[in-house]
């Protein structure tokens, strides 16, 4: 019987096998669904130091015995920085008077019209909704506050009467700004962020009163890709939480690693990176027990395990891709394991993904760093490669470097 | 060009019911400009018949940008979103981009274009590139042929 037949009986129940592991592996599923499922794997050490504890415990360990710290996490696309975020939660759960919030700015905004002022205001609300559930009476002017904020969030409409303009009274006036001498480490406060950073602190002084422990956890930033743009919330939101006793954790652009101003080491107290992998993702032990924790084992041989992590270039997404994909060709295929033709199709199909848009000075600046390891990430096309994640940043002995990310490099095809 | 894994709209629902269509999950699906109605209307027929669901399509030049949570939010349950890729839109891709975790909240979403669209929304996209389930050839089931990926 062929495979594309579309015959009603079914002998044996094949869903049953893939149906669950497909569903673990799902890249976007909720990772709240995942802390809740145990599937999430912490690593046992920073990344890129083994003699550093993990990124989640280093964030943890600060935010509980420096408040108001404000710290960086900085990764590539789908490298797990979310993932980290949910753990430090996790870590800082362990005092009772933690008050940990989890802000993802794109499910409360459209990052496209995004404003200054606005993670504010979304900290802002979600402390109210914080002190709402474990509270009774809030004060009166901390609810008119909320109110306030509210309508600084989403806007409001009013009505008005206008008035006639009145062109014969007054002289007309003509602003001059006369420059300082002295330049201003980061720009004023624009007005709109000093009225929400009134209504903030109104909202947060119950509990900034009790001394109770609050760490703010940021994500969604890292999606402006423009280094520009996120330095741009930083000097302005997030500069109204400094001395505020407030901590602050955020998810930032790769791209700031790589930034020549060094705005995120000199601004953030502590900056972590995610690279790619730090040692070769085929012998990684972590790469191996994430599948396994979703249940590799019982659908594929170990080899297997070893390529898709290999092939994935250590980036988490990319590895439960592969693997979902392999299950998905096995079951196509009616068959009752994932065997190397399905992870060898799986490797095909996300390294074709990564060839797409590739023009010929993306190619050139790929087959050099192929063949000479040069990768000038100055060039604005050798960024677009690593935002892309078609080249992948490593860490490895000290030594920062740059590949191919394996896959590509699967089906990159070969200079005429 | 670039050959992703080919399918048909009674594979894709079948991988649909595996899977299970009401995760968050994004797929891709590339198809030749004279195609795009006949998988349209096979891939409603196989929901139909196969799920039980019904098939939302929405010419991605009626999305707006800054509404994207509304368009393809499900005012129903039993419904899944199809954006036609029908032209090149930046600002929309890009707002996709940015918004990607917005776009499967409710569930499936099936984004349908020619191989020059899926492939330019890709490239500006790197976020969607990353996200995506899944990035499929689609035919229509009368004239498919080799499955070989």
């Amino acid at each position: 019987m062929e495979a594309d037949s579309k015959s009603t009986i079914v002998e044996f129940d094949r869903r049953q096998v893939y149906r669950p592991f497909i569903e673990r592996l799902n890249p976007i599923a909720s990772l709240l669904d995942l802390v809740a499922d145990d599937l999430i794997v912490a690593r046992d050490h920073d990344p890129r130091d083994p003699g550093q504890p993990p990124i989640h415990v280093a964030f943890a360990n600060s935010a509980e015995l420096s408040r108001g710290s404000q710290m960086a996490l900085v990764g590539g696309i789908g490298s797990g920085k979310t993932t980290e975020l949910l753990l430090t939660k996790q870590a800082l759960s362990r005092h009772s008077d933690a008050v940990t919030i989890f802000v993802d700015l794109a499910n409360d905004t459209d990052l496209s019209d995004l404003n200054t002022g606005a993670i504010l205001a979304a900290i802002g609300m979600r402390l109210y909704s914080h002190l709402r559930m474990t509270r009774k009476d809030l004060p009166k002017d901390l609810v008119a506050a909320h109110g306030k904020l509210r309508e600084l969030a989403f806007g409001k409409t009013i009505l008005v009467v206008p008035e006639e303009q009145d062109y014969d009274g007054g002289e007309e006036t003509v602003r001059v700004d006369v420059p300082g001498l002295m330049r201003l480490r980061f720009p004023a406060l624009r007005r709109e962020v000093k009225e929400v950073k009134e209504l903030l602190l109104r909202i947060a002084s119950p509990l900034l009163e009790s001394d109770a422990q609050i760490t703010i956890l940021i994500d969604g930033l890292d999606r402006l890709i423009m280094a520009e743009r996120f330095r741009e919330y930083a000097e302005q939101d997030l500069q109204v939480l400094r001395g505020t006793k407030m901590t602050a954790i955020v998810v930032a652009p790769l791209l700031l690693w790589y930034d020549k101003s060094r705005f995120l080491q000199d601004y953030f107290d502590l900056v972590k990176h995610i690279p790619a992998a730090a040692a070769d993702p085929g012998d990684s032990v972590f790469l191996k027990q994430v599948l396994e924790r979703r249940g590799a084992q019982e659908l594929m041989d170990r080899a297997d395990v070893s390529s898709i992590a290999k092939y994935s270039g250590g980036v988490l997404r990319d590895l439960l891709t592969l693997a979902r994909s392999a299950a998905e060709y096995a079951y196509r295929d009616d068959q009752d394991r994932i065997g190397r033709q399905h992870v060898r199709a799986a490797i095909k199909q996300l390294g074709n993904r990564y060839l797409v848009g590739l023009g010929r000075s993306h190619r050139s600046l790929l087959r050099r760093l192929a063949m000479n390891q040069e990768f000038p990430i100055e060039d604005s096309t050798a960024r677009e490669l690593l935002v892309n994640r078609q080249v992948l940043e490593y860490f490895r002995g000290g030594r920062e470097f740059f590949d191919v990310h394996p896959a590509l490099a699967k089906v990159l095809p070969k200079p005429a | 060009m670039i050959d992703f894994s080919v399918t048909t709209p009674f594979r894709l629902v079948r991988m649909l019911a595996t899977a299970g269509y009401n995760t968050p999950s994004i797929y891709l699906l590339i198809c030749e400009a004279v195609a795009l109605e006949a998988v349209q209307a096979d891939t409603e027929a196989e929901l139909k018949v196969q799920l039980g669901l019904s098939l939302r399509s929405l010419p991605a030049s009626g999305v707006r940008p800054e509404r994207i949570e509304d368009a393809l939010g499900s005012e129903a349950s039993g419904t899944i979103p199809l954006v036609i890729l029908d032209q090149w839109l930046p600002k929309l891709v890009a707002s996709f981009d940015r918004n990607v975790v917005l776009l499967a909240t409710n569930g499936t979403v099936l984004l349908l274009g020619t191989r020059e669209i899926a492939e330019r929304t890709l490239a500006a996209a790197p976020n969607l590139r990353n996200r995506v389930t899944d990035v499929l050839s689609i035919r229509p089931d009368q004239v498919f042929g080799d499955l070989s990926v």
